[in-house]
């Protein structure tokens, strides 16, 4: 079916390309690089005979159950409300679900329902306290793992919740800090992870009945994430560490001494994003580490049979289980390439068969998208600086305009995947250069270090580099370069601005950060040690003024001379949008070409639409401005 | 006679219109003077009094700079400023704004426990200050620090910190949660202007304003303490530059006490004053002029005006003149062809009445002998053909002027041409004595029929202005140079220098004995109108009772 598919798409791309080589790339309208599915979160029951999903109508969200092997499709709820936090299966006949309530952003009430949409009824209406699921797997058969604030607004508790009645009984009680839990393959909670916004600390306990003890405290430049108590040997669990590396690594960690014991996967240029073990093997069925692309690493032989069928089915894309049955037989898959915000599907390991569910996003047509490769280049001080480079369809890769696009930061990398913003922007002509500057995660300790107050100096630099390798490989036409982004990006495009305006044509910063300052200010002071933390990667204002100024857009309004482009959220309550409105202000009395665009949070979709088109068409209107015209 | 008196009074009519234009645009030029005199008047005095606000508003630029965007700049930094940090800034400040006297820098703190003497406390909120400092151009190194440990003692004011405490209190106190309040708003509560002093706290986020405010009613747990920068700007009006823009009309611009009005001021200045606002709302500009330097900065704005106006009266003037001269050209021209009509008439006259009297003789004779009828044919003869020949000199000559006749070129010989031109005057004038003499050429290409016109003209001129005794005519031709030169010399009575320009123009004739009949002054005009037609040139020599020459250029084509 997929290869007559694959047949008839080649013929007629061979059609097209004979009837008009010089095609126009169509242009695409902006919503449609944003339309979200109208179907999701997908689960199956444990017995893998069901499927359920939300699914939106007429703008209210159904739960609907599917028979896998009937066929018919029943619509469960009626939900008024779009946002349910989540709902699970507890039995092969009964599912749980939260309906949020209106006006409040956290209170919600649980309901438990029959498959078939009748008997729902009430667990629990507190109306003051949030519930949020650990585990989505039954305990007991009539217990859920549950985190909740109903003892104290601010630290949350795990509870045992009964199902059947909503009893809720405390299973661990949180000192203050703990964050997450991690439970046995039996059900039973043994570990926890506390922080202090600094550091992390590992938290352990032999069985349910002891306290629980301190084995490993590490600063947050180390990562270690357990993944899963193992199955055999007895207090030890797997995780992903680089305590003593500067790449991630899977390893074995003694519970008792904290020490690591073991190592499964470790190798000095890869790094380690995501481990997968099963409950069913009592195993560790693969690693994937992430270089330009994420790529898997098995360690067992019966999870390589079982993915290697699956990946055959879908080659060229990124794929991720979201959920299983007991039996690991049925798995719902979600797949995504550079080109397509890509689809869910229903694999059947048994048959070797897949099904597709839905599309991500119907609208986007993979023909139309253009590929993300990936790039890279030494910086003048020896950094390997890695990116991507997104080049628009239809025309040689020479001379053409370039946007530079920093992602946000800190501690955030750019990855191989579908992304809106760089598709709408090739769409339009521009080739997108995204390249991950020192500090970024994902490339080591050390990398991710040597990022740390550096904004506005070798972050910078790291960027400029890439564009002047992409206009020494004579893609980059030097003369209609711009610089945009969020966030700390935009903050990257801004300083670009005051620094090095005759790199780049003209600078966009959307709902960027303008001021390390009112970035620092927006954690709260009692946070004292979360406070250290930022005092590191971004800067000490007690210490470090004179650099944090400097790499403070606000401050140097006078010395921009090319067009800028700042949205910002002034209602946003977390930043001071007096920064953004002032620098505004200040460049406009500058007579320097400025546009600027307040966003509003909007709850409503369709002005949420409408809003987008206009801040869209707003940036397309600049890019056209200051990139077209020669 | 009646003649001229018809004359005469269309000139007087003429000189009298012209008369009335000038005096007319002279009283026009005195009144306009007068106009221009007054508006440059009333331009400067109101320039007095407007132009202050430009002067105004030109001068304190800096401080609108300072006040819109410096003091903003003080909440970029959230709170976070330190000595070091502040004494930077305020570094940057007093270099670029001379009206900046002192700032002191209050490191401030909002929190839930009370400041004992050095901040305001209300209810659980307590804003204090940690560390004051100093900054000016003549506070000495040990002096900075004004409060906090190891401070100096100092007399310095603190009390400007507990006014806009005492504000920012009210309205976190006052403050709506449910609303974010505008930047103007919060710009207002966050600082405060004085007499000669501006105090600024770095405005908060909204976020935090909200905790502020809990923090009223209670003591919150975390125990959190906000950084809050206090900056109060010391301002010295007199260091403000004053931008004179017309230092023409200022004579001189001071900054004085908003009471200061001098009681000698006399009547020989004008003085204006305008109010400095803001936190200088206590001084003014005050402007002085002396009336004479007003009076300079009048005629300065006046004489240009002036300039212009006189300009376009001397055109207006240059106008008539060239009018008047005009029409007094054409008023000879009349005057010219008058003449003419009148000797052409008289010109016809004669034959016209030979003939009629030899009509009436053969119609009255009862019979008319053989030598009478050869007498009379003879008669009638003559006269007709002197008519013919009056008739197409005067066709030929209209011709000619309207470039009607086409040039009609044939061989000349030169010899044989000239001598049939003696032949025929000889024949006329037995006592005509015709000489000649060709050198360098025989041949040439030209049009024989206006070179005969040509050449009886001048034959007829020589003859008819000379004495009896002395007519006689030299032709000489000669090739000089590609040209043909015909020179025509007499030993006539010759022309008055005085005359020697006008001898070409139509209708023409000196007054002198010679012309008193048979004449109508296109002889000459006519042969300068031949020439040019053959694209040649003819200029004349003369010497009273000399003789003349013409000498007529001729392009030689073989």
């Amino acid at each position: 079916m997929i290869a007559v598919k694959k047949y008839v798409w080649l013929l007629l791309v061979v059609a097209l390309l004979a009837c008009n080589r010089d095609a126009q790339v169509r242009e695409i309208p902006v919503n449609d690089f944003f339309k979200t599915q109208d179907r999701a979160l997908y689960r199956l029951s444990p017995n893998g005979k069901y499927l359920s999903y939300l699914t939106l109508k007429d703008k209210k969200q159904h739960l609907v159950v599917e028979d896998l092997e009937k066929g018919s499709i029943t619509e469960i709820s009626k939900l008024e409300e779009r946002n349910i936090n989540f709902y699970c299966w507890v039995s092969n006949d009964e599912l749980i679900y939260y309906k949020e309530k209106e006006g409040s952003r956290f209170q919600t009430d649980l309901y438990i329902v029959n498959k078939n949409g009748t008997q729902e009824r009430v667990l629990s209406n507190d109306g003051k306290s949030k519930v949020r699921l650990l585990e989505d797997q039954l305990i007991e058969d009539k217990f859920l793992l549950v985190s909740s604030n109903k003892r104290d607004s601010t630290v949350f508790d795990v509870y045992k919740l009964n199902v059947r009645d909503g009893q809720m009984i405390v299973a661990a009680k949180n000192p203050g800090n703990f964050t997450d839990w991690l439970t046995d393959s039996k059900g039973k909670l043994r570990m926890a992870i506390s922080t202090d916004g600094v550091n992390e600390s590992v938290w352990y306990r032999e069985n349910e009945a002891r306290p629980f003890q301190k084995i490993i405290t590490n600063n947050f430049k180390t990562t270690l994430w357990p993944v899963a108590f193992s199955e055999n040997k007895p207090n030890t669990i797997y995780a992903i560490s680089n305590v003593n590396r500067d790449k991630n690594a899977l390893v074995e960690i003694d519970c008792i001494t904290g020490k690591e014991k073991n190592v499964l996967f470790a190798e000095d240029t890869l790094n380690v994003v995501e481990a997968q073990y099963s409950k069913r093997r009592g195993k560790m069925d693969f690693v994937v580490y992430e270089t330009w692309k994420k790529e898997k690493h098995y360690l067992s032989d019966d999870a390589k049979k079982l993915y290697q069928g699956l990946e055959k089915l879908i080659p060229d894309a990124e794929s991720k289980i979201i959920h299983q049955d007991k039996n690991e037989q049925h798995f719902i898959v979600r797949t995504f390439t550079d080109r397509s915000p890509g689809a869910y599907y229903l694999y059947n390991s048994g048959s070797n068969s897949l099904k597709k569910l839905s599309d991500i996003n119907p609208s986007i047509k993979e023909d139309e998208m253009c590929e993300m490769k990936p790039i890279s280049y030494i910086t003048n001080d020896g950094f390997k600086i890695n990116g991507y480079l997104t080049l628009p369809l239809g025309v040689q890769p020479e001379n053409l305009p370039v946007v530079v696009m920093p992602h946000n930061g800190p501690g955030q990398r750019n990855s191989w995947g579908f992304n809106a913003d760089v598709q709408f922007l090739a769409n339009r002509g521009y080739a997108v250069l995204q390249v991950n500057y020192r500090g970024s995660t994902g490339y080591g300790k050390e990398f991710y270090a040597a990022g740390f107050k550096q904004w506005g100096q070798k972050i910078q630099q790291d960027v400029d580099a890439g564009v002047h390798w992409l206009i020494k490989q004579k893609i980059a036409d030097p003369q209609r370069v711009a610089i945009y982004g969020y966030g700390f990006g935009g903050l990257i495009a801004i300083n670009s601005a005051v620094n090095n305006n005759k790199l780049y044509k003209c600078a966009g910063s959307s709902t960027g950060i303008l001021n390390l300052f009112s970035y620092l200010k927006a954690i709260p002071p009692f946070l004292t040690s979360n406070l250290q933390m930022y005092y590191e990667i971004v800067g000490n204002p007690d210490k470090d003024a004179e650099y944090m100024r400097q790499a403070s857009p606000v401050f140097h309004a006078d010395k921009i001379n090319i067009p800028v482009f700042i949205t910002q959220n002034s209602k946003d309550p977390r930043i001071n949008g007096n920064d953004a409105v002032q620098f505004v202000k200040e460049l406009k009395k500058l007579n320097l070409p400025v546009t600027y665009m307040e966003k509003e949070d909007s709850k409503s979709p369709l002005n949420r639409e409408e809003a987008r088109k206009k801040s869209y068409a707003a940036l397309e209107l600049f890019l056209q401005g200051n990139l077209k015209k020669r | 006679m009646a003649m001229e008196s018809v004359k005469e009074s269309g000139y007087r009519k003429n000189f009298s219109l012209i008369v009335a234009f000038i005096g007319l645009i002279s009283v026009l030029f005195v009144l306009s003077l007068f106009l221009a005199f007054n508006f440059s008047k009333k331009k400067i005095e109101g320039d007095f009094i407007s132009a202050k606000t430009n002067v105004l508003e030109e001068s304190i630029k800096p401080y609108n700079d300072f006040f819109s965007n410096k003091l903003p700049e003080i909440s970029y930094y959230n709170g976070f400023l330190d000595s070091a940090t502040a004494a930077k800034f305020v570094d940057t400040i007093l270099l670029k704004y001379p009206f900046v006297k002192k700032v002191v820098f209050f490191d401030a703190e909002v929190r839930n426990m009370r400041y004992e003497d050095n901040g305001l406390n209300v209810g659980e909120f307590s804003v204090g200050m940690k560390n004051a400092y100093q900054f000016g151009t003549y506070i000495p190194e040990d002096s900075v620090k004004i409060f906090g440990p190891n401070a100096v003692q100092s007399n310095a004011t603190l009390e400007s910190f507990n006014e806009l405490a005492l504000k920012l209190y009210t309205f976190v106190n006052k403050l709506d949660t449910a609303r974010t309040p505008t930047q103007e708003e919060l710009f207002n509560i966050f600082s405060n202007i004085k007499h000669n002093r501006i105090d600024y706290f770095n405005i908060p986020r909204f976020e935090d304003l909200k905790i502020y405010k809990q923090m009223i009613t209670k003591k919150l747990p975390s125990e959190p303490v906000y950084q809050q920068d206090m900056l109060s700007f010391e301002l010295d009006p007199m260091k403000i530059k004053i931008k004179n823009n017309r230092p023409l009309l200022y004579q001189s611009v001071r900054i004085e006490p908003i009471t200061y009005d001098p009681l000698e001021t006399s009547s020989e200045y004008e003085t204006g004053e305008i109010t400095l606002g803001g936190p200088f709302s206590a001084y003014k500009l005050y402007f002085i002029s002396a009336k004479s330097f007003i009076k300079k900065e009048i005629f300065g704005y006046f004489f240009p005006i002036a300039a212009l106006i006189l300009i376009f009266y001397g055109l207006l003037l240059l106008v008539a003149f060239l009018i008047y001269r005009n029409l007094n050209i054409n008023h000879k021209m009349f005057k010219l062809q008058y003449d003419f009509l009148t000797n052409l008439t008289h010109e016809f006259k004669t034959p016209v009445s030979v003939i009629k009297i030899a009509g009436n003789n053969i119609k009255s004779a009862a019979s008319i002998s053989e030598r009478e009828q050869k007498l009379y044919g003879k008669i009638l003869d003559e006269e007709a053909d002197k008519l013919n020949g009056l008739m197409n000199k005067l066709l030929a000559f209209t011709q000619i002027e309207n470039k009607a006749i086409k040039l009609n070129e044939d061989r000349v010989d030169m010899v044989e041409f000239i001598e049939s031109t003696i032949d025929v005057h000889q024949l006329k004038h037995p006592d005509f004595k015709l000489t000649y003499e060709v050198t360098d050429f025989t041949h040439f290409i030209t049009d024989p029929v206006l070179l005969g016109s040509l050449f009886d003209n001048l034959a007829e001129n020589a003859y008819k202005y000379s004495p009896p005794n002395r007519k006689q005519l030299h032709i000489t031709a000669r090739l000089i140079k590609d040209k043909v030169v015909l020179r025509f010399k007499d030993a006539g009575i010759g022309i008055p220098a005085s005359e020697i320009n006008n001898i070409f123009k139509k209708f023409y004739r000196i007054q002198n004995q010679y012309n008193q009949a048979g004449s109508v002054g296109l002889g000459l005009a006519f042969c300068k109108e031949l020439v040019n037609f053959m694209k040649g040139e003819i200029s004349v020599r003369s010497v009273v009772d000399k003789g003349t020459e013409f000498k007529i250029v001729l392009p030689f084509n073989q």
